[in-house]
């Protein structure tokens, strides 16, 4: 079967994202990605753990690349990545509403 | 039942067929007598079994499995205790090799040598990769799925023996009733809530394996049921054929026969049905139809069956229940071994009788030939692709059988359109079955157009013409008010009985609904232009936030390590301008990366559904070449 075929028969439905799932999922994601590097930064060792990693410290009041850093951290991500991916979907959303309202 | 036809006259039926004599017994089921005429002097039709010196044999092979709940009921009412389940087998003969069919991919390859293997490969990846647009002829269809080398081996040639006409010449219609494209929703549906398998594939699976059937072939159910009408006053009367429909003011007040002595008789009826040929019953109208309905009717076209039966002197020959022949140097279409249908088709088990089924038409050359060139002919070329050795042959006999496949050629969808338009004006005249329909019914589809006409006859309302053209109609068991899934066509004018229409309506409008709903939401797009442009803003704003946060800092030296992004985003520094550029191009890049990954995921929600479509319809067509 063509791919033709399966667009012509698949619902052509525009999704909308649900911008507080979009909110958690980011949340969640950056908030452990940021744990995790700081964890792994911290695990390797070395002179200057985390030399660069720890320049958030200029937007994340409190971060650090240390144990009790990569806890900040992760709540700092949780903080950004939740507040992006909400808004991420709420401006989709929105865009999508304005493009329906004009065809 | 809100009708009763109950008056002196009963109901006649033209034709002894599968479809003749099941409107004739569910007839009986309501105390309504019937009359059967059959031009031969046997029963059941192109599924009568023929006695040869105690060799049986059908007219093709008659596999008895159907979808439809009422007739397998009906199959064990009518025969409770003479069904057989067989094994089935069959392989196709090419050039010399055996091919198991259903087709496995490990025996096709090594069959065919590894130089052809490779070509198979190549274009079976070809039609994976690159399909033609086009699907909606038989050509197209199998080359789609399997490549063009596979459908010059497996399919065209024996698809043209059967039909004497170029594949890429059969119509559309012929594709969607006998292959039975999915619908891609319910595919779809299937893959989500049955862990991507149809409850049907499964059941279809299992009966192409296995398959009931009666230990003296399909002609001892009809026998049985002849008899039993019989019984029930609702005799059958053989040798008589059809030759006038004298009708008035939409109407039939009776028809004529003649018989073989030339005698004629009228038949005076409540109510008519009819399974002869389409084009002889309007041939046969009395006064005749307009003009342009007898000149749809003598377009119909019908293939034209023969076979060749031979005794032979072996105890097994082969272990298949049939073989395709495709190899193209022979005539010969289809080899049927009747000892491994039932052990009982034979007197003596020492020997076997083997069907050599030829597809012509009544004009051909072959058609008219003596019975003995036939089975020479036959005999050469059973013994030409390797399967017995000419001085095995003991015995031999012909068996013709006329408009055996009603031809869906280029025409035909018009002519019936007019036929069926002038039809509808008969308030008592249906008609059924394979040829009254002009439609490639198998038996049970063609036992159900049977049962409908009797039930139309009892006061219900059900469209005839609309049997095996949406299987869901029927094969959900619509007419033991089963729940149904989706589809415009599928409910029958008027209603199923009484008892279950509404609350079947209900729940279907309901499941559909909820069907659709499901289906939209689990395949709805993402919007490339909206996620572009919110990941672009939210990106743009983030960096912009950045550098803003460090100049309202301020210090020596600002954001140097921001800055670096310059090496990504040229002309952006930590500074007024600086982080106002950068929103912009932070912003594009945002808008390029949630772009793509939109379509991306469209892309791959294609792809799947492509997929879960073809699983499906691998699931529901593991046996095409049976269809054709």
């Amino acid at each position: 079967m063509p791919i033709l075929q399966e667009s012509q028969a698949i619902p052509k439905n525009i999704v909308r994202i649900q911008a507080g799932i979009w909110g958690f999922v980011l949340a969640a994601f950056s908030g452990l990605m940021l744990f995790a590097m700081t964890a792994w930064l911290l695990i390797k060792g070395g002179q200057s753990v985390g030399e660069h990693l720890s320049l958030l410290g200029n937007y994340f009041p409190g971060y650090s690349v240390s144990w009790s850093g990569s806890f900040v951290g992760m709540f700092y991500g949780m903080l950004i990545g939740g507040i992006a991916g909400w808004a991420i979907g709420l401006i989709y959303n929105k865009v999508v509403d304005w493009r329906i309202r004009g065809k | 039942m809100d009708k009763t036809t109950k008056n002196n006259r009963p109901t006649v039926i033209i034709g002894a067929g599968p479809a003749g004599l099941t409107a004739g017994y569910e007839l009986s089921k309501f105390s309504e007598n019937a009359v059967i005429l059959e031009a031969d002097h046997t029963v059941g039709g192109i599924s009568r079994t023929v006695s040869y010196r105690g060799y049986r044999f059908d007219i093709g092979g008659h596999r008895f499995f159907s979808k439809v709940p009422y007739i397998n009921e009906l199959w064990q009412e009518i025969l409770p205790e003479g069904f057989l389940l067989r094994p089935r087998l069959s392989r196709i003969h090419y050039q010399g090799h055996f091919f198991d069919y259903p087709l496995k991919v490990t025996n096709a390859l090594a069959g065919l040598g590894l130089v052809e293997a490779l070509l198979v490969c190549f274009s079976y990846s070809k039609a994976k990769l690159l399909p033609s647009a086009e699907d909606d002829n038989f050509e197209q269809w199998i080359a789609n799925r399997f490549g063009h080398r596979l459908y010059r081996i497996f399919f065209k040639t024996y698809t043209e023996k059967v039909w004497g006409m170029p594949c890429h010449t059969i119509s559309a219609d012929w594709a969607a009733q006998r292959i039975k494209n999915l619908s891609l929703r319910e595919a779809l549906y299937n893959a989500i809530f049955n862990n991507g398998h149809t409850r049907k594939g499964k059941l279809i699976t299992s009966l192409i394996e296995q398959f009931h059937y009666p230990r003296l072939g399909p002609g001892m159910m009809w026998e049985n049921c002849k008899t039993v009408l019989a019984r029930k006053n609702s005799p059958t009367v053989f040798g008589e054929r059809v030759t006038g429909i004298r009708h008035k003011s939409g109407f039939v007040e009776c028809i004529s026969s003649q018989n073989q002595a030339g005698e004629k008789t009228q038949y005076d009826g409540s109510n008519y049905v009819s399974s002869m040929s389409l084009k002889e019953l309007i041939l046969g109208l009395d006064p005749p139809p307009p003009d342009q309905v007898l000149q749809a009717a003598k377009s119909l076209r019908y293939r034209d069956y023969l076979t060749v039966v031979l005794v032979v002197n072996r105890e097994n020959i082969f272990p298949d229940n049939w073989i395709y022949v495709h190899t193209p140097e022979v005539k010969l279409g289809r080899v049927q071994n009747y000892k491994n249908w039932s052990p009982e088709m034979v007197p003596d088990s020492c020997k076997t009788a083997l069907g050599l089924e030829y597809f012509l038409w009544e004009q051909d050359e072959e058609w008219r030939w003596p019975d003995e060139r036939l089975i020479e002919t036959g005999i050469r070329e059973c013994a030409q692709i390797g399967l017995i050795q000419p001085e095995e042959v003991e015995d031999g006999t012909v068996v013709r059988m006329k408009k055996a496949y009603p031809v869906y050629d280029q025409n035909y969808h018009r002519s019936l359109q007019i036929i069926r338009q002038y039809l509808a004006r008969f308030t008592n005249l249906q008609t059924i079955g394979r040829n009254g329909l002009h439609r490639y019914n198998n038996q049970d589809h063609s036992m159900l157009t049977g049962v409908y006409a009797a039930r139309n006859i009892m006061g219900e309302k059900h469209d005839l013409w609309s049997v095996n053209t949406e299987k869901e109609y029927h094969e959900n068991g619509i007419l033991q008010g089963e729940t149904q899934s989706g589809g415009d066509r599928l409910v029958p004018v008027g209603g199923p009985p009484e008892s279950s229409s509404l609350p079947v309506s209900a729940l279907e409008s309901t499941n559909a609904a909820g069907r659709q709903q499901i289906l939209e939401e689990a395949f709805a797009l993402l919007d490339p232009l909206a996620l572009g442009l919110a990941v672009g803003l939210v990106c743009g704003f983030g960096l912009f936030l950045a550098g803003v946060l460090l100049l309202l800092k301020g210090g020596e030296t600002v954001g140097p390590n921001l800055s670096l992004l310059r090496h990504f985003l040229p002309g952006f520094t930590v500074s007024w301008p600086g982080v106002f550029l950068g929103f912009v191009e932070a912003g594009v890049g945002g808008f390029v990366l949630g772009n793509i990954a939109a379509r991306l995921r469209n892309g791959l929600m294609f792809a799947y559904a492509g997929i879960v479509r073809r699983r499906a319809e691998a699931e529901e067509n593991p046996d095409i070449l049976d269809k054709i």
